[in-house]
């Protein structure tokens, strides 16, 4: 496959990511994780005054969410700009044109990773100790990548031809999260809404997996991560489509 | 014997222009009640077709807009051909922007590995070649260094040095080689030089008609997106240029002069005398008599200089001179000196130079031409320099310097040299000093 090709292109591009990102210091990776430590602390004091939580217990639940979430919302929003933002590239070099969005989504997971070691500290410190389900966890993540790279690849494409996608795309992230289960659980909701946040938001699937491996330490349905798994693909393939029938013409288009 | 590197056929593009574009959902929601598009074709391309060889160094020229760089960026896969064909055989590689993809926060060695890696470069590929690039691009000692620090010159060298490093069979560059200081200009034309060497191709596009002149054994002149001259770059940049003089003139609303000579539209400071003799013409001719600027090392090769004396001349003198690139001054026979008495001249006429085997290795070379009156001193008309021309080789293999002398070598087992008594070993095997 020609794009194997590029692998170092890839890697490149997901370096490039994330050394601007941290600025080349260890301060600039410990700022990385200033934004979700605040939201962490914020909707933990919300969840104990309002909804009588358990300060012991809901910062894992609540992170065990909203990790996986920065990740979803940095690749979604990057990969929107990922073919308009990187313009002089297109115009002057032939390259597989999936390769941006695609390295942003991996630099972002890159960045995930990088925080699940320090939250698994934390989640051990509130007595959550770190459970074999963890092996889990790259399959989750495969799952995630797939879909955001058909997302961003998708919003990256569209993005050219209507640059809306831009303010769209801002403006629902705010909706998305809220809709995601991530300060509350799907057990919450009532069965039917339950069942239709699960078909219509497959971040709700993933954010649910990830919860069972890092705070309910529970063995995933097998029939749920076949359904997710198979939503995750279909996104891929429809945006992967998407995106190469117009990647040809980026190169007058941006 | 020679391969084709680059085929392009029937090459056209279409731009669309759109006045109103519905860049927005706010545009299209308004224009979706009034019908009507208003967009208007605009081709780019017409119907453009030639062949690149192996090995050879391929100009494009034309005016600004006449659809040169949209034909690089085609060929480089940048864009998409509305219709028609490419096919490039090997390895291309394409510098339309030097460090294309370079980032000020990263240390130089992270953007070679970058850029190279946007080149479609592997990570062994890149390290092989990290030393060379280094080297090429003389920042050794800054190479750990963040790019933002680096000069403007700094960087330039860098892209230059990455993308001749990487080796491709075909190289595409466009206008990028006008960068830099003498020293590295130089140095990057040798590297080109070297890389044709070695049977590579490139391909590039250049407002500068002397490096097109020069650099390229052919060339094409593109005009409003349509080929209007192919074949050997002198010969196109020529008719080019006596497109751009007559041009000229028409804007000028001067009338053509009755003599288009050999030397029109170029720099007056390569051409001077006094012109009752004229040379009107000059023509080299490979060893099937035909017209060409490349030629073969041992082959021969005619040089048919055409003259016209406006008026009787007696007894002039016609030399020329061959320079092995623009300065090394190889040879300078002339009619006088070859003992070849011209009585008087009146009218049109041709000398002619014949070269039975041609005694130079492989190289750009440039060739002037001159009438003289029979001292050598007063210059009717001189032709500095003005012909380049290159040599190639296929059938001799040498390698040094730049001159082939025919001659062979010989080796005797068990010759001894009749020990100290004044005899020499044949001349270089070796042997007593």
């Amino acid at each position: 496959m020609g794009l194997w090709r590029y692998r170092e292109l890839v890697r490149n591009f997901v370096v490039r990511d994330l050394k601007a990102r941290y600025k080349n210091s260890v301060l600039g990776f410990l700022w990385s994780l200033a934004n979700p430590l605040l939201m962490m602390i914020v909707f933990t004091v919300v969840a104990v005054a309002v909804w009588h939580r358990d300060y012991r217990d809901f910062p894992v639940f609540f992170l065990s969410g909203l990790l996986a979430w920065n990740w979803c919302a940095g690749s979604v929003v990057g990969g929107t700009y990922s073919i308009t933002g990187n313009a002089h590239l297109i115009k002057k070099v032939a390259f597989p044109r999936e390769l941006l969005p695609l390295s942003l989504v991996l630099s972002n997971g890159v960045n995930f990773t990088l925080a699940v070691v320090p939250f698994l500290l934390l989640a051990a410190a509130f007595g959550f100790w770190p459970h074999p389900l963890l092996l889990l966890l790259p399959v989750v993540m495969l799952v995630q990548v797939l879909f955001l790279t058909g997302v961003a690849l998708f919003l990256g494409c569209l993005n050219v031809y209507f640059r809306d996608t831009e303010q769209i795309v801002d403006t629902m992230m705010l909706a998305w999260f809220v809709l995601t289960p991530i300060f509350y659980s799907v057990e919450d909701l009532t069965q039917q809404y339950a069942r239709w946040i699960y078909y219509l938001n497959p971040m709700a699937s993933i954010i649910s997996t990830y919860r069972l491996i890092f705070y309910y330490h529970s063995p995933p349905d097998a029939f749920f991560m076949l359904r997710m798994t198979v939503q995750a693909l279909l996104v891929f393939v429809v945006g992967y489509l998407f995106f190469l029938r117009r990647a040809a013409d980026f190169g007058e288009e941006v | 014997m020679s391969r084709v590197a680059v085929e392009v056929a029937g090459l056209s593009k279409r731009f669309v222009l759109h006045h109103e574009r519905y860049r927005s959902f706010q545009d299209l929601a308004i224009h979706m009640f009034r019908r009507r598009r208003t967009s208007e074709e605009f081709w780019a391309l017409r119907d453009v077709s030639f062949t690149v060889e192996q090995g050879r160094s391929f100009g494009i020229i034309g005016e600004n807009g006449s659809g040169k760089s949209t034909l690089l960026k085609i060929i480089a896969g940048i864009l998409r051909p509305t219709s028609g064909s490419i096919h490039v055989d090997g390895r291309l590689a394409a510098l339309l922007e030097l460090g294309a993809g370079f980032h000020p926060d990263l240390s130089g060695r992270e953007n070679i590995f970058l850029n190279a890696a946007v080149l479609g470069f592997t990570r062994d590929e890149i390290e092989q070649r990290l030393d060379a690039i280094v080297e090429f691009a003389e920042i050794e000692r800054f190479i750990d260094t963040p790019l933002k620090h680096y000069s403007s010159g700094m960087q330039i060298r860098l892209g230059f040095a990455v993308a001749i490093n990487s080796d491709p069979d075909v190289l595409i560059t466009d206008e990028v080689l006008s960068v830099g200081d003498e020293v590295f200009q130089r140095k990057c034309m040798d590297r080109i030089d070297d890389l044709m060497r070695r049977g590579k191709t490139i391909i590039f596009v250049s407002h500068s008609l002397d490096q097109v002149r020069y650099v390229c054994t052919d060339a094409i002149w593109l005009d409003h997106g349509r080929v209007r001259a192919a074949g050997r770059s002198p010969e196109v940049v020529q008719a080019y240029l006596d497109f751009a003089n007559k041009k000229d003139r028409e804007r000028r609303g001067e009338t053509e002069p009755d003599e288009v000579t050999a030397a029109a539209g170029v720099d007056a400071s390569r051409r001077w005398g006094s012109r009752e003799l004229e040379i009107t013409r000059v023509e080299m001719l490979d060893d099937r008599g035909l017209h060409s600027t490349v030629f073969e090392t041992g082959s021969s090769v005619t040089i048919r200089i055409h003259y016209l004396a406006h008026e009787r001349v007696a007894r002039p003198v016609f030399g020329l001179a061959i320079h092995y690139g623009e300065h090394v001054h190889l040879n300078g026979p002339n009619t006088g000196a070859a003992g070849l008495p011209i009585e008087y001249v009146d009218g049109p006429g041709v000398v002619e130079y014949r070269i039975k085997a041609l005694p130079l290795l492989r190289g750009l070379y440039t060739l002037s031409v001159a009438a003289y009156d029979e001292h050598g001193l007063h210059a009717y008309d001189h032709h500095d320099r003005l012909y380049p021309f290159h040599v190639q080789q296929l059938r001799i293999r040498e390698a040094y310097g730049m001159v082939w002398m025919d001659a062979e070598w010989c080796h005797e087992p068990g010759w001894r040299a009749p020990s100290s008594n004044g005899h020499k070993a044949p001349v270089g095997v070796g042997g007593e000093r």
